[in-house]
């Protein structure tokens, strides 16, 4: 398994109840993994908990064969090789496309072929020099995936990332965005609210209430 | 706390935070545990004879300051915010004007205006036939105390309560209007009880500029617990009773702190809805709108426009014989030691801001409140708390020193530039960080989490996102800063290094030394920096609203 968490245990300071409770699951490489849920259920809080944002109270999360987080170990969120799509997109303001794009990719020498190859995965070869203002919300929705994608990630992570377009545009770019992951061939945990959105690109849904998991459903083996 | 998630909760910021953290308690912990030294033999004395007056004085003072700054500062936002009438945009940004004159200059410059020999009374005795030999007004007394410290710190009231008011809905006015109330009842019923977290902030914060004081009550003759700290410290070389004082003080502060926060009231007013329709001004007619107008000239006038014709002309009379090189010299290291003091002020407060944003703990928590008590505890019991703190400091070193062969046997910081610096971040440092923490509160922690996911460490997330991005926060905490640093006297008055100056301790020197026209010209120099900062900030805020 690709992606390995056991026991996984979490609540935030200064609250009584475990936002995450015992959670124990296991993702298979390659995989689009989608988390539904109702707001509170502890999605989104498990996304930081495997980037690193947040620190679990115990548990043990093994990213390919290596421990990310155990009682003994704990790996920084800038060393874990995990790129996020947030919500809303937090594309640095201060900077153009190709430089938020640029920003995590460590290799001078090939930032800029590297830069220009994600754009075109992206269809945005144009808005190189724009700034993210100056896009509309599914444009910058795009630049946030290459900036995660760019540095060649071994996980994705994706928080609500329909949440700020709307209808007509979801259907569109869900399907865009699951090609473009595809073609790039990474792991990737979403999380959302909406049903239908985690069922048209999943291959593996994970439903949380809770901080447990209620069921889950895989498109290949169907499993409760 | 798992051991291991202990470990991710300390890193730099964490130990930079609490070093800076540590500094800034360690004098006031000084003060309260040398209190507990025992007293000196002036103490008793001090306490049956002097103390009474001062504990009176001070807080006739404050009570009376508080109640007319309240009325003048509401009573102005409310006409400029509710109504229209001749000239109101004007007075929307002139009546903030006062703020630019420091309290004492204003002290020294109305008792020019009005004593036998000012202005006001020769003009009457030669014009109106008024009699010599009677002096009509008398500011050197308590009332005058209390009216220059209402003229001039009015507008904390009125820019606190302008903003708002700004903010209150439309809907709310004409629901009333609909129910049946006419404006006075409106003004009563619903906008003050909901202004009242306002006022209460706001007066809180005269208050406190009033106890910090020692300029106004010092040239008026008043005793007060400032003035009597300088007594006992410098007229009398009482430590102990200094710091006795100094502590007495503090517990003053904390009662109305305390207070402060039961008017405040449990309830914090705000609304189900983000779109607000803000209220439309009423057009003001008849003899209203003219009131209004003479009220609001009336304000500033006193507050503005009298001071500073009345300085202006001391400033043609003596600037000849005033500004030389050392003049020029000393208003140049007067800015400089501000401006390094104010970029000190906002590099402590970007480490410990940093600190508590990224981490939610109960440290990171206290952390952040710790940072805001310098501006609650007056000047001078910082100072004491200081200066105390670094004799004990220098004598201890006394040996490394020698060892070094330094400055053998003597005091160096104690008697340095490093002392009055160190004292006006833990001042000001309230002031910086408020306007570095609204900056990182704006922009969130999304970005730097981004940033980290992309491979980037903390360190090098804060130059390349944080900094950039909160660069205005940065630039208002410098201005807001340097302007409070320009003025400054008690502090520096104890604290500066022998024959060390700044533009507010000279003019302070001139206008003691009975050469209040000579003080003209480093009070108008003050002036001219504050107003040129607040319009700088002015300008940097409509950029960004753009």
């Amino acid at each position: 398994m690709f992606i390995k968490i056991k026991n996984l245990n979490f609540k935030y300071p200064g609250n009584d109840s475990w936002v995450i409770n015992d959670f124990d699951y296991s993702f298979r490489k390659g995989d689009i993994i989608g988390i539904l849920g109702a707001s509170g259920s502890g999605k989104s809080t498990l996304l930081r908990l495997m980037a690193g944002l947040e620190v679990p109270h115990t548990g043990e999360m093994l990213l390919n064969e290596q421990v990310i987080f155990n009682k003994k170990r704990i790996i920084k969120p800038e060393k874990r090789n995990i790129g996020m799509v947030f919500q809303d997109y937090a594309l640095f303001p201060h900077m153009t496309v190709s430089k938020n794009i640029g920003y995590g990719i460590t290799s001078r020498k090939d930032k800029n072929k590297r830069v220009e190859e994600v754009l075109k995965l992206v269809e945005m070869e144009d808005y190189a020099k724009r700034y993210p203002h100056e896009l509309s919300g599914g444009q910058q929705q795009r630049i946030a995936l290459a900036r995660a994608l760019a540095p060649e990630p071994s996980l994705l992570l994706m928080d609500e990332p329909f949440s700020s377009l709307d209808h007509d545009l979801q259907i569109k770019i869900r399907e865009e965005l699951r090609s473009i992951i595809k073609k790039a061939g990474i792991t990737s945990v979403f999380v959302t609210h909406n049903r239908e959105n985690c069922e048209s690109i999943s291959d593996e849904i994970i439903e949380l209430e809770n901080g447990k998991i209620k069921y889950s459903q895989s498109k290949t083996t169907s499993l409760n | 706390m798992h051991l291991n998630r202990l470990k991710g909760h300390i890193n730099g910021w964490f130990i930079a935070s609490t070093l800076i953290i540590s500094l800034i308690i360690l004098p006031n912990l000084n003060i309260i545990f040398r209190v507990f030294d025992g007293a000196s033999e002036n103490w008793a004395h001090i306490q049956k004879y002097l103390l009474p007056g001062y504990a009176l004085n001070t807080s006739v003072i404050v009570l009376f300051t508080g109640l007319f700054t309240l009325l003048i500062g509401l009573v102005s936002a409310w006409l400029v915010t509710a109504y229209e009438f001749p000239f109101r945009r004007f007075f929307t940004w002139g009546l903030i004007l006062p703020l630019t004159i420091p309290a004492y200059i204003g002290a020294y410059t109305y008792q020019g205006l009005l004593n036998y020999t000012g202005v006001v009374q020769s003009f009457f005795r030669n014009n109106l036939g008024f009699g010599t030999g009677t002096n009509y007004f008398d500011l050197m007394n308590l009332k005058g105390s209390i009216f220059v410290f209402t003229i001039f710190l009015y507008p904390y009231v009125f820019i606190i309560t302008k903003s708002f008011l700004k903010k209150i809905s439309a809907s709310i006015i004409e629901s009333g209007k609909l129910l049946g109330k006419s404006n006075l009842e409106i003004f009563f019923q619903i906008i003050l009880p909901i202004t009242r977290t306002a006022l209460v902030g706001s007066v809180s914060l005269v208050i406190l500029e009033v106890i910090n004081d020692y300029g106004v009550v010092k040239y008026y003759g008043i005793s007060t617990f400032s003035t009597a700290i300088f007594k006992t410290w410098f007229g009398m070389g009482d430590t102990a009773s200094a710091i006795r004082l100094s502590a007495l003080l503090m517990v003053f502060v904390f009662l109305i702190l305390s207070m402060e926060k039961l008017l405040r009231g449990r309830k914090k007013y705000s609304y189900s809805s983000t779109k607000i329709r803000p209220m439309k001004r009423q057009q003001l007619t008849g003899i209203k709108k003219y009131l209004a107008t003479i009220f609001s000239s009336l304000i500033f006038s006193l507050g503005f426009v009298i001071p500073v014709a009345q300085l202006l002309h001391w400033g043609y009379l003596t600037y000849s014989k005033v500004v030389d090189i050392d003049f020029i010299l000393m208003t140049l290291s007067s800015i400089s030691v501000s401006i390094i003091a104010s970029i000190l002020v906002i590099v402590t407060a970007l480490i410990v801001g940093n600190y508590v944003r990224l981490s939610n703990t109960t440290i990171s928590k206290l952390y952040s409140k710790v940072v805001t008590i310098g501006y609650s505890i007056p000047g001078a019991v910082i100072a004491i708390g200081v200066i105390t703190l670094l004799i004990f400091v220098d004598r201890q070193l006394r040996g490394f020193y020698n060892n070094i062969n330094f400055i053998s046997g003597n005091l160096f910081l104690s008697t340095s530039l490093f002392m009055l610096i160190f004292a006006y971040v833990i001042r000001f440092l309230a002031i910086g960080y408020q306007s570095i923490d609204s900056g990182y509160d704006r922009i969130g922690n999304k970005f730097t989490e981004a940033s980290r996911l992309l491979g980037e460490n903390s360190l090098s997330t804060f130059f390349k996102v944080d900094l950039p991005m909160i660069k205005p926060a940065i630039y208002s905490g410098i201005v807001l800063v340097f302007i409070d640093l320009v003025k400054e006297l008690p502090l520096t008055l104890i604290l500066r290094p022998f024959n060390f100056n700044t533009l507010a301790t000279k003019s302070f020197e001139y206008a003691n030394d009975e050469m209040i026209h000579e003080a003209s010209i480093a009070a108008l120099i003050i002036i001219t920096i504050s107003i040129l900062a607040i319009l700088s900030m002015n300008q940097l805020f409509k950029k960004e609203a753009t």
